[in-house]
């Protein structure tokens, strides 16, 4: 036995090199905590969506239809000829390597498939091999391969692996967005079922009650007055929400997480304290009690649908145009998509605000602003009577959400506001804000508990900023934009960067509100005491 | 506890050279084209693996040779485990890289006999400070699990309390 025990020197000899392998001959395997689970069958029943069925990405049998294989082709045809961008993006790319180290599941992962440029050649070799004459003819030559059930496995581990956060895109120089190549492989991946619950069901939930959590009217009622009665007890003001009134001025649509996840509730009682300071003429709705549309992560007809409801509402309660909250991808589906799926939306009047008579002109023709616009306009015109000293107690920093960051190019109006509502504001690096910020590595239905290691790859880059301005300003408080990031931030900064919190931009507006009639405040919306009236700290000499 | 005098004496040229080879090593546990671009990314935002590695391993070495100073080791430590603690690694593979330092130092240091084995010794005890980090990093994770659960429900728990 004694000649097969290596000795402690050879033992050091292991070779740690991963095998070399072309990348087109490794197979997935799908190791716990790096994927999203399947679509539960009652989800996609209720979505009337192709193959319901019980299996899990771990399963050696995906159950797949018969004929997946002419369904998937099929599927891409129709899109190619439908979608001239698609046709474009899978043939325009020269691999010129710009956006390879862009995506922030690369960065943190190592894992080359990560690259963006690879994570489409995925779809690429596939559709060179049966949509064009050189992959026909010479595949290996052309960089073609067959469609084989590995490759879509492989397709359903890297897709789901791409939050289309767009960072990567900016770095194109042709231009090509390679979101849409992931919404694509997406909507091919869902003709044969394979899709993940995270992301279909809460499309089924919005389909059943209005909201991702399956909340019912009458419990969106009582989140609301919840917040009320709280938002007494905290500053001695009992504002009035109108819910589902007709013939409002605006129809304030938020993220369904607002009325229900921590921290995001402290962001709907600052909208709520901000629309009783201005007395705004508004209602929300149980209906359309939803800003996120998990429909931009499934199919185009997915986005097209959910969408359609918050106008629908809109014209249904006869108001003039839409206030939207602090969500990401809502704005992605406003600014780029809306227009040509549901709009314009005619019926509604270009948005006015009725306190400084600001016309956006920009949103003429979806009818829909961003709160941070109406917001940092009323600063502007000084209509906001503000005590930026209650948020002394935060060294605040701003992560730029990836969709209103990149795909409506909403820069300024939340730093403007943050410069006005608190007193210390840092920014982290210049590479990492604005339109190359980087992900909170949860978006596009990845934001799932069982799938946390991968978001833990994903959001190193984000955090790695983060921990820049802490260790160097002392940052505590990392602020955004985005329902999906005040979910997944906090779990992500306390692996990486403990000791930093996470808070909507309007958490902040509300603590600095001086409200009419309120009680002296002892406490930010959180009930923490401000650090006016804490106990000056002890010092030795 | 006060640091230890040097275990040895190391040169200037010695050490670059230990760290150069031990940083090449640790970058060939991933995959080709990531290796490349983990060397040479210079930018600590676009390249936190790398710059980890190129910070913390040039003074895991100064300890190992030098004064052994535990909590220093921790500190430098915790990063590069954080990192390798949810990337595609086993347990196994995320701490091994600490071993690849004996034959390194085998072949560019002139120690022997008691020195080197203390030097063995030393690397050793730095790997089992690893696998400690580790395994914190993997608790955490379980952790983090638990409680953002209860996070998305955060309104409907406080509201039960409020009506209690």
């Amino acid at each position: 036995m004694s000649e097969t025990v290596p000795k402690p020197d050879e033992l050091v000899q292991i070779d740690y090199r991963p095998p070399v392998r072309d990348w087109m001959h490794t197979p997935v395997q799908f190791r716990r905590g790096t994927f999203c689970y399947a679509a539960a069958p009652k989800n996609l029943k209720y979505l009337e969506m192709p193959n319901p069925r019980d299996w899990q990405p771990m399963d050696e049998d995906w159950k797949l239809p018969e004929n997946w294989r002419e369904i998937i082709l099929e599927g891409m045809r129709e899109r190619l000829e439908k979608f001239r961008s698609f046709r474009l993006f899978m043939d325009i790319c020269v691999r010129c390597g710009a956006c390879a180290d862009k995506c922030h599941f690369y960065i943190g992962s190592g894992d080359p498939k990560n690259m963006p440029v690879l994570r489409a050649e995925l779809l690429r070799s596939v559709y060179r091999r049966y949509f064009t004459l050189a992959g026909r003819l010479a595949p290996k030559l052309a960089g073609a391969r067959d469609l084989t059930v590995d490759v879509l496995k492989e397709w359903f581990y890297y897709f789901y692996q791409c939050t289309e956060c767009r960072r990567c895109s900016v770095f194109c120089p042709y231009g090509i967005d390679t979101a849409e190549v992931t919404m694509l492989a997406r909507e091919l991946l869902n003709l044969v079922g394979c899709n993940i619950n995270w992301a279909i069901e809460p499309v089924a939930n919005c389909f059943r009650t209005g909201n991702h959590l399956g909340v019912q009217p009458h419990g969106f009622k009582d989140s609301i007055e919840f917040a009320v009665d709280e938002l007494e007890d905290l500053t001695g003001v009992r504002v009035e929400v109108p819910i589902m009134k007709k013939g409002a001025e605006v129809l304030f649509i938020m993220p369904s997480a607002d009325y229900f996840a921590s921290p995001h509730y402290y962001t709907l009682l600052g909208y709520l304290l901000l629309f009783h300071h201005v007395g705004l003429d508004y209602t929300v709705s149980a209906y359309a009690s939803e800003g996120g549309n998990f429909g931009l992560f499934t199919s185009h007809e997915m986005i097209k649908r959910l969408n359609d409801k918050m106008y629908r509402e809109a014209r249904r309660l006869k108001v003039k145009y839409l206030i939207g909250g602090e969500c990401g991808h809502m704005w992605r589906v406003i600014h780029q998509y809306m227009d040509t799926m549901n709009g314009p939306a005619d019926f509604l009047e270009v948005p006015v605000s009725p306190v400084t008579g600001t016309r956006f002109e920009h949103a003429a023709s979806t009818k829909m602003i961003h709160i941070c616009e109406f917001t940092a306009d009323l600063i502007r015109h000084g209509k906001l009577k503000l005590d930026p000293s209650r948020n002394d107690h935060w060294k605040v920093t701003f992560h730029d959400s990836c969709n209103p960051a990149r795909a409506m190019g909403l820069l300024e109006e939340p730093r403007y506001i943050l410069r006005n509502v608190a007193r210390h504001f840092y920014e982290m690096p210049e590479n990492t804000i604005r339109e190359q910020t980087f992900c909170c590595g949860s978006g596009s239905g990845l934001g799932t508990d069982e799938n946390l290691e991968m978001r833990l790859r994903g959001g190193l880059p984000r955090a790695n900023a983060v921990k820049y301005v802490r260790d160097r300003f002392g940052v505590n408080l990392l602020t955004c934009i985005c329902a999906i990031d005040k979910a997944t931030l906090p779990p992500l900064l306390d692996y990486w960067v403990p000791g930093v919190e996470v808070a909507g931009v309007h958490e902040l507006v509300g603590n600095a509100l001086v409200m009419e009639g309120e009680k002296p405040r002892t406490t930010d919306l959180r009930g923490q005491p401000l650090a006016s009236i804490q106990p000056p700290e002890v010092t030795h000499a | 506890m006060d640091p230890g005098p040097p275990l040895i004496a190391v040169s200037a040229a010695e050490r670059e050279a230990v760290v150069g080879r031990w940083l090449a090593r640790v970058l060939a546990t991933y995959p080709e084209q990531t290796s490349r671009f983990l060397a040479r990314e210079p930018d600590r935002f676009r390249n936190p693996v790398g710059h980890a590695l190129r910070e913390g391993l040039p003074l895991l070495f100064d300890e190992v040779s030098g004064a052994f100073d535990v909590a220093r080791i921790e500190g430098v430590l915790d990063e590069i485990m954080h990192i390798r603690a949810v990337q595609d690694f086993r347990a196994s593979e995320a701490v091994g890289f600490i071993f690849f330092l004996k034959p390194i130092l085998r072949e560019i240091l002139a120690a022997s006999g008691a020195t080197l084995e203390a030097l063995d010794r030393r690397i050793d005890q730095l790997a089992l400070v690893a696998f400690d980090l580790y395994m914190k990093c993997r608790e955490k994770v379980a952790e983090i699990r638990v409680n953002e659960a209860r996070q998305r429900l955060f309104v409907l728990e406080k509201a039960a309390g409020r009506r209690m």
